[in-house]
């Protein structure tokens, strides 16, 4: 029986992408990319158990055991670097995550097209910004002889520093990223509104419904998958807490303040002599507690009600 | 259920498609975040010093390889300048390429990338043929140990003896021989002539508006204790001399100055581990001189006699306010010979002040009334080659720089093209410059200048330093100031605070010394601008970095210490 239902669910599945072989084409090069970028490479993740000898390569290298990860954990600065980089990403999580939501609710609301669409490429162009020129604007605006603190004092007022103070750092950090990526992760939301069934918004107008209903009631539950799909995804990824905006906007007195995994990572492999096998560790390491989050978030959201990333095959099968 | 099933395919899907998307416009589009600016070259007074030692022109030297075959080699360095053509972009250029019969292929490296993508390089056995590396001994060891770089041929000295005597002036070019047994590196001389002292002093002064000290009845002298910069300071913003107003910044630094201002000053071994007198080795970081030093920074910093966002300030645009906007009374600043003349043109230009009259350089003491410094080692930077570059490339790179170690060559390289540019006095030694830089317009070198090749890109293991104490493109009065400040600091000074390079030490390597070097200008910055008691902050930071230093400590002890 067991069988049937899957040789079922397999042929179902091959008929799947036979019918939709248009967009498994488009989803190609991206597969072949990460096999190329993400895949092979792994196999460099051994030099987190060797000593890393260039010219032994990675594969003739000595092997040294758990003795890398010893001396990992014996420095104090590395879970501390944990832990500031799960605080600050759950912060993103609960202060930027949102938002690219309620743009797009909102800016599904507009119904001049060419407004809309003005306001789309607004909030979609700061994404094209690299990192090192949003630091320099913002760097140039907010010093102490910055445009900012110009117009502060010519209010009155005290200039205020902007950029050495650790309890402004994070929120800096949140308003930053959310002025450059908001517009661009909107896209995603905007694409999955899109493909909501319309019928359903002209039988709510002929109901009477009013739009915020709509928007509650029809629109929000309409993206909840890809709702789901995201989180699960930024929870995936709790351990990356955005190294280019942070490289670029911290200094010396937000150092603290800033030190994720990833400058921690850049800094044991390329302010001091280099060491290939150290930061294979704490990149393996990184990876592993990505990996775990990915499946809690995963169960959780199962757990929830929601379907996840990886629906069971005996759900699909039942249904 | 199957209808949600589909539903999250979907939403899958359009997340990989958007996804996928995102990929190929941000490939398109994607920033470069290594789009640093270009290295500057150095102006037309950076200069390096003749050996009188070496043969002094075409008729004397002779070449190790045939110049009448060209060769071709990939060359890699910093203060270059990003698609410049160093081969024909400039008469200088020329006269080098063709004389030695090269075509160079150069790789630009700026100073955020020079010493990671030149370490990448060599690691993955990709290096150029030539490259100026940033000694650090760990790595270099490891390369030396995985035969990552060449090793010269054993009568290297004999054929390029030009070489071979700048090689033993720098002291850690024998020593660095000794270690590995054979050369690897040629490192390049700071000084060849006019070595200023044994240990090696730096550079880096304080620029003080002299007008601003009168004015506000602070003496003028030759040397500072910290708290007597403090001192002035602190007169400069109650009376504000210079009525910069609400711009007036007592003590512009960055990060590197301040810590070298208030905690280099004070701490001789402020950034390493050192042997104490009782022959055990300890660590800078937790030395009571560091402690003094940071209480000195944060009293500074927290009563606004330094610039309050020092971190913020990127490269040396600190100085800028000194000298070109004139709303500092003092900086710690740069001062090799051959910029003071640039330094002073621009405080003039910017001010409208002489700069001979309104400006003093002084050396800065610790409050113990020494100046405290760990030796400078006569060298920065080392000249390596691919362990598979071809042999006649070799010796003709080999032969560049023995020529360029000559009185002739090294004139050449940094004054440009004799009886165009300079000549020889009657004496046949002494150089004379035949160079207008008011007519011509320009300097003589640097990015805008008539030779933006001239430098260290052309070859040279002769860095401009010693030369600039002679150079007659500066004022005299300046070289005469910059030559008293080195030799000053050498006698302001006992052998504990300003001490001889360890060679031991230097040359020590283990993995829990490698894994406890750290940035500690960004460390002791952090210290400083963390709220609460400074002393406080200092025992918390040494506290937490007790767990990877102990073991180092360990380590020297048993194998070094006495």
């Amino acid at each position: 029986m067991e069988n049937t239902l899957l040789k079922k669910n397999n042929s179902s599945l091959i008929s799947r992408v036979l019918k939709s072989k248009e967009i498994y084409f488009l989803i190609l090069p991206g597969v072949i990319w990460y096999v190329i970028f993400a895949y092979v490479p792994m196999y460099g993740l051994s030099l987190a158990f060797k000593t890393y000898k260039a010219n032994l390569g990675i594969f003739g290298s000595p092997w040294v055991g758990f003795e890398n990860f010893t001396y990992v954990f014996r420095d104090p600065a590395f879970l501390e670097s944990v832990w500031r980089t799960l605080w600050i990403n759950l912060g993103r999580i609960l202060f930027q995550f949102p938002f690219p939501i309620l743009l797009a609710l909102l800016l599904n609301e507009i119904r001049m097209n060419r407004y809309k669409k003005a306001i789309q490429t607004v909030y979609t162009f700061p994404h094209f910004l690299s990192w090192i020129i949003v630091s320099s604007v913002l760097i140039n605006s907010l010093d102490m002889q910055g445009f900012v603190n110009g117009v502060i004092q010519l209010l009155g007022g005290d200039p205020v520093n902007f950029l050495g103070n650790t309890q402004i750092f994070r929120p800096l950090l949140y308003i930053t990223d959310n002025w450059k990526s908001a517009g661009w992760t909107m896209i995603i939301y905007l694409a999955a509104i899109t493909g909501i069934d319309t019928e359903q918004y002209e039988s709510a107008q002929l109901d009477g419904a009013t739009r915020f209903q709509i928007m509650r009631y029809i629109t929000l539950p309409g993206i909840q998958s890809t709702i789901v799909v995201m989180l699960i995804l930024t929870v995936g990824n709790l351990m990356n807490a955005g190294f280019d905006q942070i490289f670029n906007i911290s200094n010396a007195a937000t150092a603290k303040a800033g030190e994720i995994l990833d400058i921690y990572i850049y800094r044991i492999t390329f302010q001091s002599a280099a060491d290939f096998s150290f930061s294979s560790t704490v990149s393996l390491f990184r990876s592993v507690i990505n990996f775990a989050l990915l499946l809690f978030a995963d169960r959780v959201c199962k757990w929830m009600g929601a379907e996840g990333l990886f629906p069971s095959m005996k759900k699909k099968a039942r249904s | 259920m199957s209808l949600s099933v589909n539903k999250l395919a979907k939403s899958v899907s359009l997340v990989l498609i958007t996804a996928m998307l995102m990929l190929v416009i941000a490939a398109c589009s994607n920033s470069n975040n290594e789009s640093a600016p270009p290295s500057t070259a150095p102006s037309s007074q950076s200069s390096a010093t003749p050996n009188p030692q070496s043969s002094e022109g075409d008729s004397d030297w002779k070449p190790q390889s045939d110049l009448s075959k060209k060769v071709k080699f990939s060359y890699a360095s910093v203060q270059g300048i990003e698609g410049f053509d160093y081969n024909k972009g400039d008469a200088l250029a020329q006269y080098f390429s063709d004389k030695f019969n090269y075509e160079m292929d150069v790789a630009s490296l700026n100073w955020d990338n020079w010493s990671e993508r030149l370490r990448i390089w060599i690691n993955s056995g990709d290096m150029p043929d030539v490259a100026v590396y940033n000694y650090n001994h760990a790595d270099a060891a490891a390369f030396v140990d995985q035969g990552m770089i060449k090793k010269f041929p054993d009568n290297w000295k004999t054929r390029w003896p030009n070489v071979a005597a700048v090689f033993d002036k720098t002291s850690i070019g024998p020593q660095m021989e000794h270690t590995f047994g054979g050369t690897y590196f040629i490192p390049r001389a700071r000084f060849m002539n006019n070595l200023p002292g044994d240990p090696l002093p730096n550079h880096p002064s304080l620029f003080l508006r002299k007008d601003w000290a009168e004015a506000v009845g602070f003496p003028i002298k030759t040397t500072y204790t910290t708290s007597e910069v403090m001192e002035f300071a602190q007169k400069v913003k109650d009376q504000d001399p210079g009525k910069a107003g609400n711009k007036l910044i007592p003590i512009a630094e960055n990060t590197t100055h301040a810590v070298d201002l208030f905690v280099a000053r004070n701490s001789t071994h402020f950034n390493r581990f050192y042997m104490d007198t009782d022959g055990k080795y300890k660590w800078g970081g937790a030395s009571e001189d560091t402690l003094k030093g940071l209480k000195l920074f944060s009293e500074a910093y927290r009563s606004g006699l330094l610039s309050q966002d020092f971190y913020t300030v990127k490269n040396e645009e600190h100085g800028s306010y000194f000298n070109v906007k004139g709303i500092a009374g003092a900086t710690f600043f740069q001062a090799p010979t051959s910029a003071l003349q640039q330094f002073y043109d621009d405080f003039q230009s910017n001010t409208g002040l002489d700069p001979y009259e309104n400006l003093q350089m002084a050396t800065v003491l610790g409050d113990d009334g020494n100046y405290h410094q760990y030796d400078l080692i006569n060298y920065w930077g080392a000249i390596i080659f691919s362990p598979n570059i071809k042999d006649d490339v070799f010796e003709r790179y080999m032969d560049i720089l023995d020529y360029n170690a000559t009185l002739a060559g090294n004139t050449i390289l940094n004054m440009g093209i004799k009886d165009v540019d300079w000549t020889y006095e009657s004496d046949g030694t002494t150089v004379k410059s035949l160079y207008d830089q008011a007519k011509e317009g320009k300097p003589l070198g640097g990015t805008s200048g008539k030779y933006p090749s001239m430098g260290y890109l052309l070859g040279s293991t002769i860095l401009f330093d010693d030369f600039a104490f002679d150079n007659p493109n500066s004022d005299k009065r300046l070289r005469d100031l910059s030559k008293q400040l080195y030799t000053e600091r050498t006698k302001v000074a006992t052998p504990e605070s300003f001490a001889k390079v360890n060679w031991d030490l230097f040359s020590f390597d283990s993995p829990n010394f490698r894994r406890a070097q750290m940035d500690y200008y960004t460390e002791y910055a952090n210290i400083v601008t963390q709220s609460g008691d400074i002393e406080t902050n200092w025992n918390n930071w040494v506290n937490s970095k007790k767990s990877i230093i102990q073991p180092v400590l360990d380590e020297l002890n048993s194998k070094l210490g006495s």
